[in-house]
């Protein structure tokens, strides 16, 4: 498993051309959205112009990686080491964090324009900007220091950015979700306080080498655990979830579901994979929790009424589908095999299911603004009047249902085939009834959008691009089925 | 010269214990933030005791200073003469959820000092000899208990301070005061000051929109680690 996350020494020094796009894209986000703050973009080019270096940044470390395989990057500042490095698994999250960040970046100024002129719309850009750095750290560090200063900024910054609607619901339900990041970052700073004074040290890859199965790694594996499972709303604790997307801003929403939670559990699977390599139940008690999410999370999002908590409630069912894997990926005596299939499908999972709810979000975001209602009954009518919108959340749908050839199918597919080998027969049972439960509530949706029973006169237009954005984020959740090698090929590259 | 030197600490976790259970258990918000000061202040002796003058100026800045406005500010004393809304806790609690959070304080101080007295073997400063780190194990029991047991926003945002606090000097007390451990407190104490600074905005906010009772944090099903 350390391999698989890039945790062991590098062949090459990276060039003088990566270290100028690692800062490009550490720093860039960060100063974009100052200067946004300052000149706030009234229109979609200036922000696409904007993003152009950070996506090169990007490229550029994707092709730095194709030539050297893994890189490292180290540095001593007064006597604390902090560490970086880039694996390919680390460069798949960048860039989806990259797109699906500029994605967001780009709906922003239509969406901010069409609702009712907002006092602090211009914050939403810097907050932005922390958010998307913060997130590229976390793919990339590789000690514990870098990493607690990256979750906290991306913490703070993600509480700011769905406070900004500045709605008494969104205030009350921000200041929950403000204090229960800030004790859950404190469990997991006591966690890390365990590991120090036991080994003394912070980088992963030393921690890996030196770190044996006993009460200390147990305790400091649970702290962390239970700080990181609360912010990643990971069942029992996502109660805070859906009120928190109830009255944000759509583009806040997309990128909170698809980026802000999945760091909090690819932190945590990194740092269990470390301190509990052969622990026996630790992921099976995670599994049998994620089993409950997704049922819970499945029959939450077909009783709602709110277009809103369907899609926020369907995050909970997901996240469940990738906590049943954990037993396929920690523990002992787990085959190559099945363990291989289960990684893959793991990340495929999470990929596509970055893109599927960011594109889920901006179309339910789009209902509603052209709609003017948040509630499902709302939506009768839409289908003769808002096609497009509805095609867009429908396809993002089918990526969630795991329909093929869609990248959730693909995930799916995988998954199942490392749960038949390893003879998981329960977690096989979940996945299904997850799908099902999912085609359920999705379908409940169009009913209401076809009903024409209640003809509506008034829809208010769309600024141009707010749907084609949203519509190439869904296609991309579906094409990374069809084209999933090249994912895959890279989450494959962390032990060449 | 030894004993002094005890007697002195001694006196130190002593002092920060009483003040911080004073300001998690007062319900006169004005008092609990004065002691939250107070407490703040006693911090940077501990750490000037323990040897990090760097984390006592820090604690000093972020902690007492600016943390301190922050709360000051949520209370709205930032203009003497101006009556505020905010005057005390009025949120009654039935004993049941009383006692639960108790026991979980408890179970909390229980699991933390076995954790510290028998797991980790070579601690950098033991707890027999060190009695801030028993105020450590103390403070941090008592603050999530409080954290769990309040319902008003602002007191909760205090017992998370108070909880960080607990944090830190358990932090220090397992890992000692390498540059490492330092640099972890630090970046600990400025995230603790930027979410108060949050946090008080949202309650004068909550306090402008809806009133008082907008404070109180209602799911009672939430808890935290």
């Amino acid at each position: 498993m350390i391999w698989r996350f890039g945790l062991f020494e590098s062949t090459f020094t990276p060039l003088v051309s990566t270290h100028w796009a690692l800062s490009a894209a550490l720093g860039l986000p960060l100063l974009l959205g100052m200067l946004a703050a300052l000149f706030p973009p009234q229109r979609m080019w200036p922000v696409a112009l904007a993003s152009l270096p950070v996506l090169v940044s990007g490229w550029v470390l994707l092709s730095a990686y194709d030539q050297a395989g893994l890189l490292r990057w180290q540095w001593e500042v007064a006597g604390v080491s902090l560490s970086l490095r880039l694996s390919g698994l680390s460069v798949l999250l960048l860039l989806t964090t990259q797109w699906i960040g500029v994605a967001a970046a780009l709906y922003t100024p239509g969406s901010l324009r069409l609702g009712e002129p907002q006092p602090l719309s211009r914050w939403l850009w810097p907050l932005m900007g922390v958010l998307l750095s913060a997130l590229s750290l976390i793919w990339l560090a590789s000690d514990l220091l870098t990493l607690y200063v990256a979750l906290e900024l991306m913490g703070l910054s993600a509480v700011g950015m769905l406070l900004l609607s500045g709605k008494v619901a969104a205030l009350v339900a921000g200041m929950r979700y403000l204090l229960l990041a800030l004790v859950g970052s404190l469990a997991y700073l006591l966690g890390v306080a365990l590991i120090l004074g036991q080994w003394g040290r912070l980088d992963l890859q030393g921690l890996a080498a030196v770190v044996e199965p006993g009460p200390v790694a147990w305790i400091a594996a649970a702290l962390m655990g239970a700080g990181l499972a609360l912010k990643a709303a990971l069942f029992p604790m996502h109660g805070w979830l859906s009120p928190v997307h109830g009255s944000a801003w759509t583009p806040v929403s997309a990128l909170h579901a698809a980026l802000v939670i999945k760091a909090s559990l690819f932190m945590l699977l990194q740092l269990w994979s470390i301190l509990l390599p052969g622990t026996f139940y630790a992921p099976r008690v995670i599994a049998w929790l994620g089993m409950l999410a997704i049922v819970w999370g499945g029959l939450l999002a077909w009783r709602t009424d709110s277009l809103k908590t369907l899609v926020a409630s369907s995050t909970v069912a997901q996240l469940g589908y990738l906590m049943v894997v954990f037993p396929l990926l920690l523990g002992p005596d787990i085959a190559p095999l099945p363990r291989a299939l289960a990684w893959e499908g793991f990340w495929l999972q999470l990929l596509g299911h970055a893109f599927a709810k960011a594109a889920m979000f901006m179309a339910a975001g789009n209902l509603i603004f052209a709609t003017g209602e948040s509630t499902l009954k709302g939506l009768a009518g839409t289908s003769r009047r808002l096609p497009l919108s509805l095609l867009i959340f429908g396809v993002a749908s089918v990526t969630l249902m795991g329909l093929p050839p869609s990248s959730g199918f693909t995930a799916k597919w995988l998954l199942l085939e490392a749960m038949l080998i390893s003879q998981q027969w329960w977690a096989v049972a979940a996945l299904l009834v997850g799908t099902l439960l999912t085609a359920a509530y999705v379908f409940r949706m169009f009913r209401y959008s076809f009903d024409d029973s209640a003809p509506r006169h008034h829809y208010q237009p769309l600024a141009p691009g707010m749907d084609l954005i949203a519509l190439a984020l869904a296609l991309t959740a579906f094409a990374l089925g069809l084209l999933a090698h090249f994912p895959l090929a890279l989450m494959r590259g962390g032990g060449v | 010269m030894i004993a002094s030197f005890d007697a002195l600490e001694t006196l130190l976790a002593l002092g920060l214990t009483v003040v911080a259970l004073a300001c998690l258990f007062d319900r006169h918000l004005v008092r609990a933030c004065c002691f939250f000061v107070a407490f703040a202040l006693a911090m940077t002796l501990a750490w000037w005791q323990l040897g990090a003058p760097w984390l006592a100026a820090v604690e000093l800045l972020l902690g007492a200073v600016l943390t301190g406005l922050c709360f000051f500010y949520a209370l709205g004393r930032f203009f003497p003469g101006v009556s505020s809304p905010l005057e005390r806790d009025s949120f009654n609690e039935p004993w049941t959820r009383a006692f639960a959070r108790l026991l979980l304080a408890l179970a909390w101080f229980v699991m933390v000092g076995a954790a510290i007295r028998y797991v980790i073997t070579d601690m950098v400063y033991s707890p027999d000899e060190q009695p801030l780190l028993l105020a450590g194990v103390m403070i941090t029991a008592s603050a999530l208990g409080a954290f769990a047991l309040h319902r008003h926003v602002l007191r909760r945002l205090l017992a998370f301070n108070i909880l960080g606090s607990g944090v830190f000097m358990l932090l220090a007390g397992v890992a000692g005061t390498s540059a490492t451990a330092q640099a972890l407190i630090t970046v600990g104490l400025c995230i603790a000051w930027l979410g108060s600074m949050l946090g008080a905005l949202l309650i004068r906010q909550l306090l402008h929109l809806e009133g008082v009772d907008a404070l109180r944090d209602g799911n009672p099903k939430e808890n935290a680690t």
